[in-house]
Formats: C-alpha cells, sequence, structure tokens
C-alpha cells in the first residue's frame, strides 16, 4: 500500500536533506523573528518545533530532514565534495 | 543543481545529544527536577527551601506591606538573583544573549512582584484583580500603548516559565490523580480536539483554503495553540506564511478566552474542577489557559459560592491540557504529514514520512511533570494526614508552590509584554471565519463535556 511505503521506520536521514542545503534557515531566533506572535504563546526553542526551518528555495516552512530535488550544498557538504 | 558557499549562517544543527541542552523544554525539566530534589534534600536534613522561596503574605494596610517588605527585602533580592543565575545559563545554552536577557528580567520580576503583592491584599477578589489577569492587563498596556525596545523581549520567555511552572505543578499532584484522571482526560480532549480539527479543516476547505492551511488552523485550535499550529506546518510543510495566520487567529482568542472563560463560568458558579477542566478543553495555548484556569481558581470560597479549592481548578485543566492534548502532538504531526504525503498534493519535495517525529515533537516538559508527580507522591508515601499538614506541605510542597507562582506570574505578564496587536499577520476573512467556527465549537462541545458529561468526575478530584 502506498500510505506504508510513505513511512520511514529508520529515522536515520543525512546527505541531500534539507538541514544540509544552501536554502534552508532553522536558526531558533530568526524564526521568532519572522513570525511574530510566536514568542507570546509558543518559542522557537519549543521541542515542538524540532528543527524545522524555511525553505528559501520553495518558501516552504519544514522539517530539515525533508528533502527536494533542488538540494544546493552549504559551504560545509560543499567543501566536503570538492575535498572528496 | 547550484551550490552556495556563503549561505552557511541561520542554520543549527544539533545531534539527538544536543536536544538536551538546546531546547527550552529539557531546561524545564532539569531546572524544575533540580528544585524538587533540591528541596527534598533540605527537607531531609530538617531544613527547607522557604528562605529563598519567598512569596508576599496577606496584606490589608500600607503598614503592613511595608513591614513585609523591610523584614523580607533581602530575600526577594536573593530570590531575584538565584533565578537570574540559573535563567541565564539556560538562554546562554539555547544560544540568546544573557546580557539583554538580564535587563530584561530584572524588569520582568519587579513587575511581577509588584502583581504577587497585589494580589495578596485582602480587598484584591473585592476588585477583581486576579494577579493572572492583571499580569495580562499590565503586559498588554505595556507592549500596545506605552511600548517597549525589541531587545527586552529576551526575557519574556512565556514558553520556558510555563513549562517550567508545570513541572513544579507536578510536584504538588499525586500521582495517583494522574492516573486516576489521566483515562477521562484523554477522553474527553481526545473527542474535543477531533471534532474541532475537522471542523476547522472542513470548514476552510470549503471556504477554498490550501489543504496544508486548513490542518495547520485545524491543529491550533483542536490540539495546543501556536505550538501545535507551528508543529503541524513544519510536517505538512506548510507555506511560509501559513503559520502566521494561524499564529495570529490562536492568539486573538486565547486572549479573549484568558478573560471570558473565567467570568462565564463564574456567572455560571461552575465548581473550580469543572472549569479548570472545560478552561483545558476549549483554551488553546498552555499559558493562555493556565492563566484562565488560576484567575478562576481565585474565585473559589463561600462569598461567591464557587465551590472546590483553588488547587482543583489547576488539577483538572493541566490534565486535560497536558495529558489530554499536549502529549498527542507528535502523532497529529505524524499522521498529517502521512496523509500530506499520500494525499495532498506533493510536487515540492519528495521524502518519506519518518516515525520519529513522534518523540521529535513530543513536549519533554510532560517528562519532568510525570517525574515530578512520581517524586513527591513517593516522598509524601508513609506520612500521615496530620504529619503531611504538619511537615511536608509548610516545609517542602508550600515553598515549591511558591516558585510555582512565580513563574506563572512571569509567564502570564510575559504573554502581555510579547502580545502586541499592530504586530500580528492579518489572517484573513476566510481563515477567520473557519477557525472561529472551531472555536465556537470547541467552546459548546468542551462545557458539555465537563459540565454536564464528566461534571461530577470534574468536581470531585483530589489534589493532595
Amino acid at each position: 500500500m502506498k500510505i506504508f511505503n510513505s513511512i520511514q521506520l529508520n529515522n536515520s536521514r543525512t546527505g541531500s536533506i534539507c538541514q544540509n542545503c544552501a536554502h534552508f534557515q532553522n536558526d531558533p531566533a530568526l524564526i521568532e523573528e519572522a513570525y511574530h506572535g510566536l514568542t507570546a504563546m509558543s518559542s522557537g526553542f519549543a521541542s515542538v518545533r524540532d528543527k524545522d526551518g524555511f525553505c528559501n528555495y520553495n518558501q516552504l516552512y519544514l522539517s530539515a530532514r525533508d528533502s527536494c530535488a533542488s538540494f544546493a550544498p552549504r559551504a560545509s557538504e560543499f567543501d566536503k565534495e570538492e575535498a572528496g | 543543481m547550484t551550490t552556495n558557499k556563503t549561505e552557511t549562517e541561520n542554520i543549527k544543527q544539533s545531534s539527538g545529544w544536543q536536544e538536551f541542552w538546546s531546547k527550552e523544554d529539557w531546561w524545564a525539566v532539569w531546572l524544575g527536577l533540580g528544585i524538587v530534589i533540591l528541596a527534598y534534600i533540605f527537607y531531609l536534613s530538617g531544613s527547607s527551601i522557604s528562605w529563598i522561596a519567598v512569596a508576599p503574605a496577606k496584606w490589608s494596610t500600607l503598614s503592613e506591606l511595608g513591614g513585609q517588605f523591610s523584614k523580607n527585602g533581602i530575600r526577594y533580592v536573593a530570590l531575584l538573583g538565584a533565578f537570574l543565575v540559573l535563567f541565564s545559563v539556560v538562554v546562554s545554552f539555547i544560544g540568546q544573549k544573557p546580557r539583554s536577557f538580564i535587563l530584561s528580567f530584572i524588569f520582568l520580576f519587579i513587575l511581577s512582584t509588584i502583581i504577587y503583592f497585589a494580589g495578596n491584599w485582602d480587598q484584591s477578589s473585592r476588585y477583581n484583580l486576579e494577579p493572572p489577569l492583571v499580569a495580562l492587563v499590565i503586559g498588554l498596556i505595556i507592549s500596545n500603548v506605552i511600548g517597549l525596545p525589541r531587545w527586552l523581549d529576551a526575557g519574556f520567555r512565556v514558553e520556558f516559565y510555563i513549562k517550567l511552572g508545570i513541572v513544579l505543578l507536578g510536584a504538588t499532584l499525586p500521582f495517583t490523580l494522574i492516573i486516576w484522571a489521566g483515562p477521562v482526560a484523554i477522553l474527553q480532549a481526545s473527542i474535543v480536539s477531533l471534532v474541532t480539527f475537522f471542523v476547522i479543516f472542513f470548514t476552510a476547505r470549503k471556504l477554498g483554503l490550501d489543504q496544508r492551511l486548513a490542518a495547520v488552523l485545524g491543529a491550533g485550535g483542536a490540539v495546543c495553540g501556536v505550538s501545535a499550529s507551528i508543529a503541524v506546518a513544519g510536517a505538512v510543510r506548510a507555506k511560509k506564511e501559513h503559520p502566521p495566520i494561524a499564529i495570529s487567529l490562536v492568539v486573538f482568542w486565547a486572549i479573549i478566552f484568558i478573560f471570558a472563560l473565567p467570568l462565564i463560568s463564574r456567572t455560571l458558579h461552575l465548581p473550580t474542577g469543572v472549569a479548570g477542566a472545560w478552561i483545558g478543553t476549549s483554551e488553546f495555548a498552555d499559558a493562555a489557559g493556565l492563566a484562565a484556569a488560576q484567575s478562576y481558581g481565585g474565585f473559589a470560597g463561600a462569598h461567591l459560592g464557587i465551590s472546590g479549592t483553588a488547587d482543583q481548578a489547576l488539577a483538572s485543566y493541566t490534565l486535560i491540557k497536558v495529558i489530554g492534548r499536549d502529549i498527542w502532538i507528535g502523532i497529529w504531526s505524524f499522521v498529517l504529514a502521512l496523509v500530506a504525503v499520500t494525499v495532498w498534493e506533493r510536487s515540492e519535495t519528495n521524502s518519506k514520512v519518518q516515525v520519529g517525529q513522534i518523540w521529535w515533537r513530543f513536549p519533554k516538559f510532560v517528562i519532568g511533570f510525570l517525574i515530578a508527580s512520581v517524586l513527591t507522591t513517593l516522598i509524601v508515601h508513609g506520612h500521615t494526614l496530620a504529619d503531611y499538614n504538619k511537615l511536608v506541605k509548610p516545609s517542602l510542597i508550600a515553598p515549591i508552590t511558591s516558585l510555582r507562582t512565580w513563574a506563572f506570574t512571569f509567564s502570564f505578564l510575559s504573554i502581555g509584554l510579547t502580545t502586541r496587536f499592530r504586530d500580528l499577520a492579518n489572517a484573513g476573512i476566510k481563515p477567520f471565519i473557519a477557525f472561529t467556527v472551531g472555536v465556537i465549537v470547541n467552546v459548546i462541545l468542551g462545557y458539555i463535556l465537563s459540565v454536564i458529561v464528566f461534571g461530577h468526575y470534574w468536581s470531585s478530584i483530589v489534589t493532595h
């Protein structure tokens, strides 16, 4: 079934994920600054927010563990690739 | 594919272990349990932390008030110092600037002290000067009429203070109560949450709103307010502009309900335990609901014809809100992420849904709340009621309750100080209609379940 194929039980996900993407920003202070009112009844530093952040390419608010075809490695990832 | 070597800022990379010192939830657990353990060590040695856990006593004249200050002034300074040290450590670890925090917190502490004292004036209930409501109103006036510089926001950590207060609240609730009332709380909250979510979601869809926005709005109204909206937004990959819409609507209705729910409950003379359950079912954010529940607890007494105790309002509220609603946010996020992947259109991303987010998004402060409850239940176990009232309560429970009240007051005041109505995003008429329909259904259903169906249950909960 499609629904089961869409579930990943193994939680380790590395490589071309949003967390390593140049378009992704998830600093809690930045999220709090961008979303006025967030601190009035929640927090950028709360567990429920996990590591979510902004995708400045697709204009989404999404998980750092997400991924897409427009992945662009950040400097550290880029350096690793060049060194490799 | 493009590469970019310069965009390295504003990324928080953290391993699983770093969560323990980078999230406010875990710091609420460490500080809350640390305070409980320290209080127990002092208690075992025949002493108490009550010297530093100072709280105003009832007063009726200005000379009595002055007497309290001159007698206990040094204790308030010591308490401020202790909070400053502990909280500065927290803000340093989570990545904020302690300097801004310290100045801001001193301001917050001074205002909180004034509000705490005002609440202990023996005429305060006559003039409806319930400390949570006073704190909120003062905060709202300062932030919206007078105005404060932005850097002062560093100390107005609503969520952190409320989570710390809830962990300390756990230390004053018997674990047997959580076991006894937990299943009913979960049943009642689940019914209301599911109905509210689907009402908001399908109303939003009927009005032509995007599925993800509908889900973000629905979670905000059904689960735990802004926290639920932001969690579900990340899970379903919402558009950037979706969360602020939900934030505006939740804040708007939550502020109204802080005043409205205690007022209606008072008019209907609801017992404190029943009103607490209703507030827990129908308020949105933890801090907002606690402000309402604590205010209503302050009305308890024969003079207003409201039965029950202040603790019953807090206990039933917390059971419904924390155990019945908050802890399920990970499940909500997982299910909605799965729906987003398998049912809604997915053109931007190609990820699978990770089961781990049920834990990643779990509000970890609940663990501290439960452990604190177990700890004090074990400590109290074996004491007679007379021993409890003579020894345990004044030496152990009362100082923890005092520190809890401080934490809640910081939070209630911070709600007002950080709610700037002109900064909130314009939600738009369609999201407003969808959310408001859900709010109306939520309040009516919450009342029916809290008062008519389970009223006898909530009015008789035992909190000691």
